[in-house]
């Protein structure tokens, strides 16, 4: 007899699996009831400053009398939706920045069309978050103002601070990308930072789909750890049934997760080929509109946080921008999470928002 | 929700109940399998894929049933909770197979390890195909029967492109993760998609430029073949993939006891096996020789696409239709227009905040 066979009692796993049942049932029976109103999302109270197509700039009400004077501008990414930063009210990084008296506001990209198929990052990035910036600034007798970029936001914030660093007071940077060849990124790879066009020919699949959809990204994210992601996580669902927070919660990221935009093919284009195929990012190589990008006129103050166990954007990859920037000032963060950690961690959440306020407040 | 041989229930708790009961006995009957096979392993076992059958199905009728009137995000998180729940029971199909090849050596005392490397080497042959022909072969004789099927059908659908297409795009996402049958049915969306259009459209007489469409409709097989190439290239490697994973999780299990670290819980040894899993495949995922291949899948599906496009313009140029690249065309002349539009209004702003704009 194989060794582990006989240590296995039948009589305890058919006790196991019928307990196990009473869960899977117990929880169907509670996702049954849930109606939508019962896991908003985003709740935090906000108001519309100006909008340009799809793209709309609100501003949080401000949780104190009297806010930081320099306001804050959450720059978040395209893929996914911003809500992530305002999740729920204990799970909210722009709650916890309000509390701590920022004055806080954010882009909001929308949800693409296939009108908008020809959109460039220079019309995100010159245009869209050019508005934006403007708007704030407008309110603020014209000043500058504090940066907050977010993922593939954050590689936005630096494109637009290289362009326009008189506009910027502070950038901060999240889990941004800056190396994408460092190769412990699966996405890195499977974008083509190796092989380039053998692994992903990102003009014929731009051809064929005219905007990436939504859904498609969404197989290709799962698939970069197929099992805990697909079946690991709903096994696990199991345990938390009965506690209708941590149901709640769990629909919440569940939302979120699916929750993807259709990318603009055009932009989704450029993105692929210069930043992950060719790095030119940090080549000083990239092109937008009739500029490239120079990373050396970053010359604002500079808080760079990265996640440790970041399987989406490898620590090296963040990591790498303070070998390129321009500042004198440049500070480097991290959080012992993952990347999805960063928004929804508590311990992040209680951490991180001082270290963002604290940061600014000194060099205000 | 009421089961055969069950008195009608009539609340929630006699249902929930009553389900309890069915689905608790469909899984019993698949564990019970295990240790049978295992106490007895001479014995012929008659393992009962019945018993899998009837807990998907029921699981599936709980679903629908207690989420009918959920929101979206409910109902999805609901079908996952099902799939990963079905997913752990075609592991346990999977390793009874296993079980059943190796037993009767091991009983016999072989050495343990050896057997299942031989077993692994046999499921290997068993999952891929010793040449494409024969996996062609098969493709043809399905094409045919469905060609057979659609003759009967094909008139029922309006909008055989658009429908092929609703359905390729999930069956492309069933091919790549290794479900054969799934490729077999994109052949069959394929060519019941020519047959309800341009089957029909060459047998009109009043329809003369055919060589164009034809060449077309070649290029378009041309490359739905390369894809199939690629899907079949990406196949194998799965295959050998899950092969190794199973290796390495008996393996598991084997060093786990000899450490003195029996498994004794039903989630012990499903999250075990779900840890060996992805790190077996999430080093192959890794792996140049994967990025390339996974390239390949995703840019023939892509070239194929494209191809089917340019098949389906010429189809709706001919009913006088807009085509989608007409459309992206117009679109395209819109953001051009719209972003001089721009352009020259944020230069009258500057004028005027110069003082140079009109009086």
């Amino acid at each position: 007899m194989i060794p582990f066979l006989s240590q296995m009692q039948p009589e305890e796993f058919t006790r196991q699996l019928i307990e196990m049942n009473r869960k899977v049932i117990k929880g169907i029976e509670s996702l049954g009831r849930i109606r939508d109103e019962d896991f908003q999302v985003g709740v935090t109270a906000k108001e519309e400053i100006c909008r340009e197509d799809n793209v709309v700039l609100y501003r949080f009400t401000p949780l104190v009398e009297r806010p930081f004077p320099i306001p804050i501008l959450i720059v978040y990414a395209l893929i996914n939706r911003p809500y992530m930063v305002d999740l729920q009210e204990n799970r909210s990084l722009v709650r916890n920045l309000l509390k701590l008296g920022m004055d806080v506001y954010l882009i909001d990209w929308g949800y693409p069309s296939r009108g908008d198929r020809w959109l460039t990052l220079d019309d995100y990035i010159n245009g869209y978050l050019e508005t934006c910036v403007d708007a704030v600034r407008q309110r603020y007798g014209g000043e500058p103002i504090n940066l907050l970029g977010i993922c593939q936001g954050g590689t936005f914030s630096l494109c637009y601070s290289s362009l326009h660093a008189e506009k910027v007071k502070n950038l901060i940077t999240m889990v941004t990308p800056v190396d994408f060849h460092v190769k412990e990124g699966m996405l890195n790879m499977w974008a083509g930072c190796t092989p380039g066009q053998p692994s992903l020919d990102v003009d014929r699949m731009v051809d064929a789909f005219g905007n990436i959809p939504g859904d498609f990204m969404n197989f290709g994210f799962l698939m970069l750890k197929p099992f805990q992601l697909g079946i690991r996580k709903y096994l696990e669902l199991v345990d938390i049934v009965d506690d209708e927070e941590k149901l709640l919660n769990f629909l919440r990221m569940e939302k979120w997760i699916f929750d993807s935009p259709d990318q603009v093919g055009e932009t989704y284009r450029q993105f692929i080929k210069d930043f992950y195929q060719g790095n030119k990012f940090i080549q000083g190589q990239v092109r937008i509109g009739s500029q490239l990008i120079d990373l050396r006129k970053v010359t604002m103050p500079v808080l760079n946080i990265y996640a440790e166990e970041d399987h989406l954007v490898p620590p090296a990859s963040s990591k790498a921008l303070e070998h390129y920037v321009g500042t004198n000032d440049y500070t480097v963060r991290s959080f012992p999470v993952g990347h999805i950690g960063m928004y929804v961690s508590g311990k992040v959440q209680r951490d991180l928002p001082p270290t963002i306020v604290n940061w600014l407040q000194e060099r205000c | 929700m009421q089961f055969e041989g069950e008195p009608v229930a009539t609340s929630w708790t006699e249902q929930a109940e009553a389900f309890t009961k069915a689905f608790t006995e469909a899984q019993t009957k698949v564990w019970q399998s295990w240790f049978e096979l295992m106490r007895a392993p001479e014995r012929v076992m008659p393992f009962s894929s019945g018993a899998v059958d009837q807990w998907r199905e029921l699981a599936s009728q709980g679903l629908k049933g207690w989420t009918a009137e959920s929101e979206q995000v409910v109902k999805d998180v609901a079908q996952r909770l099902h799939v990963a729940q079905d997913t752990a029971m075609r592991f346990l199909e999977l390793s009874l197979r296993a079980w059943k090849t190796v037993a009767p050596k091991v009983k016999s005392g072989e050495d343990w390890q050896t057997i299942f490397a031989n077993y692994a080497i046999h499921l290997r042959q068993q999952l891929v195909p010793s040449s494409e022909s024969d996996g062609t072969a098969k493709t043809v004789q399905d094409m045919a029967e469905l060609w057979r099927l659609y003759q009967e059908e094909w008139q029922k659908l309006s909008q055989p492109w658009a429908e092929s297409w609703r359905r390729a795009s999930w069956q492309f996402g069933q091919a790549a993760t290794g479900d054969g049958s799934a490729l077999i049915k994109l052949t069959n969306l394929y060519w019941d998609a020519y047959e309800r259009t341009f089957g029909r459209l060459m047998e009109s007489p009043s329809l003369g430029n055919t060589r164009e469409l034809n060449e077309q409709l070649l290029k378009g097989f041309d490359s739905w073949m390369d894809f199939r190439r690629a899907s079949f290239e990406y196949q194998v490697v799965m295959s050998e993939t899950w092969c190794r994973a199973f290796e390495r999780f008996i393996g598991k299990l084997v060093s786990l006891s000899e450490g003195g670290e029996p498994i004794e819980d039903l989630r012990q040894i499903l999250f075990l096996w779900l840890d060996v899993v992805d790190e077996i495949f999430l080093g192959v995922f890794r792996s140049e020789q994967y990025v390339r291949l996974q390239g390949r899948l995703m840019n023939t599906a892509m070239t194929y696409r494209v191809h089917e496009r340019e098949i389906v313009e010429a189809f709706l140029k001919f009913s006088h239709l807009p085509s989608r690249g007409e459309l992206d065309e117009a679109h395209r002349r819109i953001y051009e227009l719209r972003k001089e539009l721009k352009e020259l209004k944020a230069t009258v702003r500057q004028m005027y905040s110069l003082g140079e704009g009109p009086q």
